[in-house]
């Protein structure tokens, strides 16, 4: 210690606040924020909530006799397999929404303004990422209780129905990370929704709409490659087979993997912007 | 060992009293032969309740140097404190002591101004009993009370400058960065917010505001620091500045063909100094009583004068004797340094 007597405490006027930064009052305050940022953008939440419904809705009229098709799972009705591959698709199209909302921090100075402020900078992310699994909870609620009146039946039971809302919660963790870490890196919205795209494309080279066994080729191989079609699957044993272990593993585990593996990277990216600032 | 007792050295003794000191502050961007030097050495001794005023063009460091002393950009070479704190070491304890409005009122506009008042006391620290008094006060000091439920993406661009105001202010700061806080802003707005800032250094708030407006810095700030190219090239209080260059400068237009005769007859009267397009600029050591010579001289050598303006020194010339250009007009076409990544 060379500076004990030198470093007088510093200059403060006697009427200042006692100030008590709180990481999680800051944190909870920033997930508020995210979800405030998308209950009043509703023209970019609605397509994530009404697409999924209108695919499942085309597709149950379109393919109710396709369940007879050999390879074909035993399904009382498409809708019933339909609904995991809805719930993916919703929280992919969901997950964009928090990550523009981020780069549109970073484009239009908001970001620095957080960061001049004494905040907890990983506050910022996952404030972000908590409004969004919300987001993605409220969701898979949401297509479940829609789809009941229209005889979706959910053989995991209510366990599984819970099963289900926490897989949704934890691939809009998951995705969100993931495009958060883009947000980061690139500080740009324009780039973030440039990418959906691709998880559009991800999503249909997936088990998402048709089984796997049905499929052939080079589509059956990218489709044996892709998480999503295992993410996608687990969700679906739950609804079509009932509560499983193996279900549930592929429900739940896949999507935690996938999270903890995003909010690293997210992490990362952020550690690495406020170093090279 | 190193000497505990005593320091002489101000700039690690905080009762030696500058709220922001920086010493051979850089900031370097790229590297190699591309390396541009945004910041080029800075040195500030800023005093407790003063109104220091940044003066320079676009892309002249202004930005840069601010944000490396609200810890929002790492310096490249040199070091500053901030009420009391280094920058880069104690840069959450900088953070805490600070209110920071940056370029360009960057506020959410999908929030509420009580909204954003409201994330902004979370922010800090703010004791939750005192969120809601603490948020109206500020509202109705700038104004905005009537506002207050509306989203920002509704107001006016004085509006948000107001809000920005008052959102760095929620933990009541001892020192207060706003970087071009009237740029944009229509000459009533303008005024009222230079009312605010005199009101809060009038209740003990250290102020550092950069502005490329002349008029800003010569009405508000009690000394400048003008910069160039990432330099200050010249520093005090404004009228003794002006007292230094001296002279008024006598502005003559004329044909373009007639510039070089024109010279010739202005090099007489005095100094020749840079000015506007279409003009010739020639400093009056004898004063404004030397006109009507400079006219009779012009127009027995046949130089047809289209116009004549005297200007008493400015901060202007202050600037364009300290750089060799003019910071009025300059700013639009100027070539601009990044300011920040």
């Amino acid at each position: 210690m060379t500076t004990t007597l030198v470093t007088d405490p510093p200059r403060v006027p006697p009427d200042r606040p006692v100030l008590h930064t709180s990481n999680i009052a800051q944190t909870w305050a920033m997930s508020k924020r995210a979800i405030l940022a998308m209950w009043r953008q509703p023209s970019l939440v609605i397509p994530s909530m009404v697409f999924p419904l209108f695919f499942i809705a085309l597709g149950t009229s379109a393919f109710s006799r396709a369940i007879n098709v050999p390879g074909f799972p035993e399904v009382d009705s498409y809708l019933d397999f339909a609904l995991a591959g809805a719930v993916v698709q919703g929280v992919l199209f969901g997950s964009v929404t928090g990550a523009t909302a981020l780069a549109t921090d970073v484009e239009n100075g908001f970001f620095d303004r957080l960061l001049a402020s004494p905040s907890t900078r990983p506050g910022i992310i996952v404030g972000r990422l908590a409004g969004g699994m919300a987001y993605g909870a409220f969701q898979t609620a949401f297509f479940m209780v829609v789809l009941l009146p229209f005889g979706l039946e959910i053989k995991g039971g209510p366990v599984g129905a819970v099963a289900l809302v926490a897989s949704g919660t934890l691939l809009a963790l998951a995705v969100g990370a993931i495009m958060s870490t883009m947000a980061i890196r690139t500080g740009s919205s324009e780039a973030v929704q440039g990418a959906f795209p691709l998880l559009f494309i991800a999503l249909f080279f997936s088990s998402a709409f048709f089984p796997r066994s049905t499929m052939s080729g080079f589509y059956a191989t990218l489709a044996d490659y892709n998480p999503i079609s295992y993410l996608v699957e687990g969700m679906r044993d739950l609804v079509i087979g009932g509560l499983t272990w193996w279900a549930l593993s592929r429900a739940i585990l896949l999507p935690a993997l996938l999270a903890v593996g995003g909010v690293a990277l997210a992490l990362r990216s952020l550690n690495k912007r406020l170093a090279a600032s | 060992m190193m000497t505990t007792v005593s320091n002489p050295d101000p700039y690690h003794s905080i009762e030696g009293g500058y709220p922001i000191v920086a010493r051979g502050l850089e900031r370097h961007f790229g590297s190699g032969d591309d390396v541009v030097k945004a910041v080029d050495g800075v040195d500030l001794h800023i005093e407790p309740g003063e109104i220091f005023g940044f003066l320079g063009p676009n892309g002249a460091g202004k930005s840069t140097t601010v944000r490396m002393l609200t810890t929002l950009l790492r310096p490249t070479g040199g070091s500053a404190r901030v009420a009391g704190f280094d920058v880069v070491e104690e840069s959450d304890d900088v953070r805490r002591n600070i209110g920071v409005a940056l370029q360009d009122a960057a506020i959410d506009p999908l929030m509420t101004g009580a909204e954003l008042l409201h994330l902004q006391a979370v922010l800090y620290g703010l004791p939750k009993s005192q969120h809601r008094t603490r948020a109206q006060e500020l509202l109705e000091r700038v104004g905005l009370t009537a506002a207050a439920d509306r989203r920002v993406g509704t107001y006016s661009g004085g509006m948000r400058r107001r809000l920005d105001l008052a959102l760095s202010l929620i933990h009541e700061p001892s020192v207060l960065f706003l970087d071009e806080p009237t740029t944009g802003l229509d000459p009533m707005s303008r005024i009222s917010l230079w009312e605010e800032i005199r009101r809060l250094n009038n209740d003990g708030t250290t102020v550092l505001l950069t502005t490329q407006y002349l008029e800003e810095a010569d009405q508000l700030a009690e000394r400048i620091a003008i910069i160039d190219n990432g330099k200050i090239v010249r520093r005090g209080r404004p009228a003794e500045l002006k007292a230094e260059v001296g002279s008024p400068t006598l502005f003559v237009a004329v044909p373009a063909e007639m510039h070089d005769a024109a010279s010739a007859v202005l090099v007489h009267f005095g100094e020749l100094r840079p000015s506007p397009e279409g003009t010739l600029g020639v400093g009056l050591p004898d004063g404004p009583g030397a006109v009507s010579g400079v006219v009779r001289r012009l127009d027995e050598a046949g130089v047809h004068v289209r116009n004549l303006e005297l200007h008493e020194p400015s901060l202007d010339d202050v600037f364009a004797e300290a750089t060799g250009h003019r910071l009025e007009g300059a700013s639009d076409g100027a070539e601009n340094e990044p300011v920040s990544p």
